[in-house]
């Protein structure tokens, strides 16, 4: 792998259950959870006092008041308030992204300790004015004179009243995600059954995870809740088949995303506390497990040449053939699931002798991926995708499934909007 | 080319009205006939697209900002609004022989040769062509050129044409040729592609084109006035759907070319399916269709030198 000049640690991680949009947290802001979550990280490792190299999170859904979202929420925990805070955004790749370029830091020695995380809620998203009316209020705020004010203001029309919702549509194409990825799996040709299968198994594994407590040290309750509220502890093929298709409904026969393998809207928020080698040592910290590498990629998606969701294919290619590694060297596999169908696709594609060779660029496929080390205690579809809080969910479980396993590789991919996408690499200890 | 007329860059709501005398008039009269064509062009000197226009083109397209660095090139359609009311005040001439209100717009070919900043004067020339019958009535080109300010179009070469556009439109009802029974066999099949796009349309689309292009064509306006005029509601300007096949898509240095056929109009508010496929020969392929019932409502293409 490649060398770097010292290692970044994953100490731990905490998160909120995740909830479903408009249920347990609805009247909980983002402010609120990030400060749940930091604050049940600090106390788990004794961090109060402790003045850190940095927290870098963010939220994807992000009122215009919260422009210092990350710094504010630290000021609310026992942190020394010396430590300085950011704002992160890549949409669902934020938590990985700012996980990942803070082990940089630690790793180029900028910094010896940093939390990196994400939050987000649907219930308490930002409903905006229009722009028609924001230009109008605008104008009336420049205004010299009284008169001018009121000619501004009398521009109002009913029209421009009706708040705006943030949507879930690609801006370029108009597109839902869904309907997207229905476009993608229908290529791959991805079957209903497949999916539904993979949903299935990702409730089961979150719940025998809870069931043995793998959890415990990794989730603080918040508002009321201690496990994740979207988890079907018995979800089952019988139940599922049952379900008509959401997305892709154009395709007729071929429609095969539902509600359940697709992930539903949820609020929540993680954190991971990382350190150097030296730092997790002189405070007496758990060593789970190293953040090796991570990268990112973007694809041309807006006429479909690419998938929208199909970045980390490309990411983990060049993340792969940089470290000298394939898939047969990792032992977990941590595969978001925005949809089944993504985490199918991804895998067909990279199972694919002529995607890899003409696409990816390379000499052979990267191989299939065995089901038994994929997702193995859960993801997305049964706990749910609170869009910037899900890289600090997987990197966490990652870090501790591969702890007391020195050597061990754990392979992460994350897709995102906008045709981007981030994968990562981390090695237990 | 006979000598153009040149005349006062025209009043779209004059025309608009005369528009109605004439359909009046023409009920009583049944349209005109080909002896007396229009065969001499209008000339018009334009004082170019303000830079008000074209944002507010570019906010209702969603389009990147005219910068005056990056973006200066005017999107085709605006020049295309810039000579609408040249063409209007064709079609209203007394001696065009179809009825304006019921001029139904086929299809559209632009050559873009050169770019076309904002504030810049042009001369536009507006012309009719290629009578011919069409099944339901009497179909027509107008051509629109344009030159810059300043030189006499009579004597410049083609290397001087910084744009033209071929409409073809359809007189419905109106036969100026012996009614033939339908010489085109029955209509091609349409299988929708996978799309790449999902443009939603809002009520106020026809409102807030109309406002940029001056085109307050009744039926864009009001789902009422629509189906006064035999169509289901308020239906989109065609050359809105070329303008959002095109945003984002035109080269800044120009030298483009594109065109589009319309088939079912779009009723408003609507949803319109749309698939931009790259073809051969540095040419994109877009089709746009109703997601709901599969019909198509144009295909267009693009070609990039």
């Amino acid at each position: 792998m490649a060398a770097t000049p010292r290692d970044a640690v994953i100490i731990g991680g905490n998160r909120i259950p995740f909830a479903r949009a408009h249920g347990a947290y609805a009247n909980a802001s983002n402010q609120d959870m990030l400060t749940s979550a930091l604050k049940g990280l600090v106390a788990r490792f004794g961090l109060q006092g402790e003045q850190l190299g940095a927290v870098a999170a963010g939220a994807v859904l992000k009122h215009s008041k919260n422009f210092n979202l990350v710094r504010e929420s630290a000021l609310g925990t026992p942190l020394d308030p010396r430590t300085p805070a950011y704002d992160v955004q890549m949409a669902c790749a934020t938590g990985t992204e700012a996980i990942g370029s803070l082990a940089n830091k630690i790793k180029l020695g900028q910094v010896d300790s940093a939390i990196g995380g994400g939050v987000d809620s649907i219930s308490d998203a930002p409903i905006v004015v229009s722009d028609a009316l924001r230009a109008i209020l605008m104008e009336a705020t420049r205004a010299k004179s009284t008169g001018q004010r009121l000619r501004a203001l009398a521009k109002i029309r009913p029209g421009h009243l009706a708040p705006r919702a943030p949507g879930t549509g690609e801006p370029r194409t108009g597109l839902s995600m869904g309907e997207h990825m229905a476009i993608t799996a229908d290529k791959w040709g991805i079957t209903r059954q497949e999916q539904d299968e993979l949903a299935v198994a990702s409730h089961r594994n979150l719940a025998a995870a809870y069931q043995d407590g793998f959890f415990d040290d990794l989730i603080s309750p918040f508002n009321g809740l201690s496990a994740d509220n979207n988890m079907r502890a018995d979800s089952s093929l019988e139940k599922l088949t049952k379900l008509s298709p959401v997305f892709g409904k154009d395709l007729g026969a071929n429609a095969t995303m539902t509600a359940a393998n697709s992930t539903p809207l949820t609020d929540g928020a993680s954190a991971v506390l990382l350190g150097s080698e030296e730092w997790a040592d002189a405070h007496d910290l758990p060593k789970l497990a190293n953040f090796v590498d991570y990268e990112h990629s973007a694809v041309d998606f807006v006429d479909g040449a690419e998938g929208l969701l199909m970045a980390p294919t490309y990411a983990a290619a060049r993340m792969l053939q940089r470290n000298g590694l394939t898939f047969e060297d990792f032992e977990y596999f941590e595969i978001h699931e925005a949809f089944a169908s993504t985490v199918l696709a991804q895998m067909k594609a990279w199972e694919s002798e002529d995607f890899c060779r003409t696409t990816l660029g390379l000499d052979r496929p990267l191989g299939s991926i065995d089901r038994s080390r994929l997702n193995v205690n859960g993801s997305s579809l049964a706990a749910g995708h609170p869009f910037a809080a899900t890289g600090g969910r997987i990197v966490a479980t990652l870090a501790k499934l591969l702890h007391g396993k020195p050597g061990k590789l754990g392979f992460i991919s994350v897709c995102a909007a906008g045709g981007q996408g981030i994968t990562a690499i981390i090695e237990g200890r | 080319m006979n000598d153009p007329i040149p005349i006062p860059l025209p009043k779209l709501g004059r025309l608009y009205r005369k528009a109605a005398l004439n359909a009046v008039r023409s009920r009583l009269s049944s349209g005109g006939s080909l002896k007396a064509l229009p065969d001499r062009p209008l000339l018009t000197e334009h004082p170019g697209i303000t830079e008000e226009q074209a944002e507010q083109y570019r906010l209702l397209l969603e389009g990147e900002p005219f910068d005056g660095t990056h973006r200066q090139a005017l999107p085709s359609v605006l020049l295309h609004i810039a000579g609408f009311p040249v063409q209007m005040a064709l079609l209203s001439r007394s001696d065009f022989p179809l009825p304006l209100v019921g001029m139904v717009h086929l299809s559209n070919q632009v050559t873009h040769h050169h770019p076309v900043p904002a504030r810049t004067p042009v001369q536009i020339l507006a012309r009719v062509e290629n009578f011919a019958p069409h099944r339901r009535g009497t179909q027509v080109d107008l051509v629109l050129e344009m030159y810059p300010a300043g030189i006499d179009i009579q004597q410049t070469g083609s290397a001087d044409l910084l744009y033209t556009s071929t409409s073809c439109y359809l007189g419905l009802g109106t036969y100026l040729y012996a009614k033939t029974e339908s010489t085109s066999g029955p209509r091609e099949e349409f299988t929708p592609p996978q799309k790449t796009g999902l443009w939603t349309l809002g009520a106020d689309v026809g409102r807030r084109y109309a406002s940029i292009s001056g085109d307050f064509n009744p039926l864009h306006l009001s789902g009422l006035a629509g189906k006064a005029l035999g169509q289901k509601g308020a239906i989109v300007h065609g050359m809105y759907l070329a303008a959002r096949m095109l945003e984002g898509r035109e080269p800044e240095g120009a030298g483009h070319r594109w065109s589009i056929s319309f088939e079912a109009p779009v009723t408003l508010p609507g949803k319109v399916a749309f698939c931009a496929a790259p073809g051969v020969n540095k040419t994109q392929h877009f089709v746009g269709w109703n997601p709901r019932t599969g019909r198509r409502h144009f295909t267009g293409e693009l070609n990039i030198p």
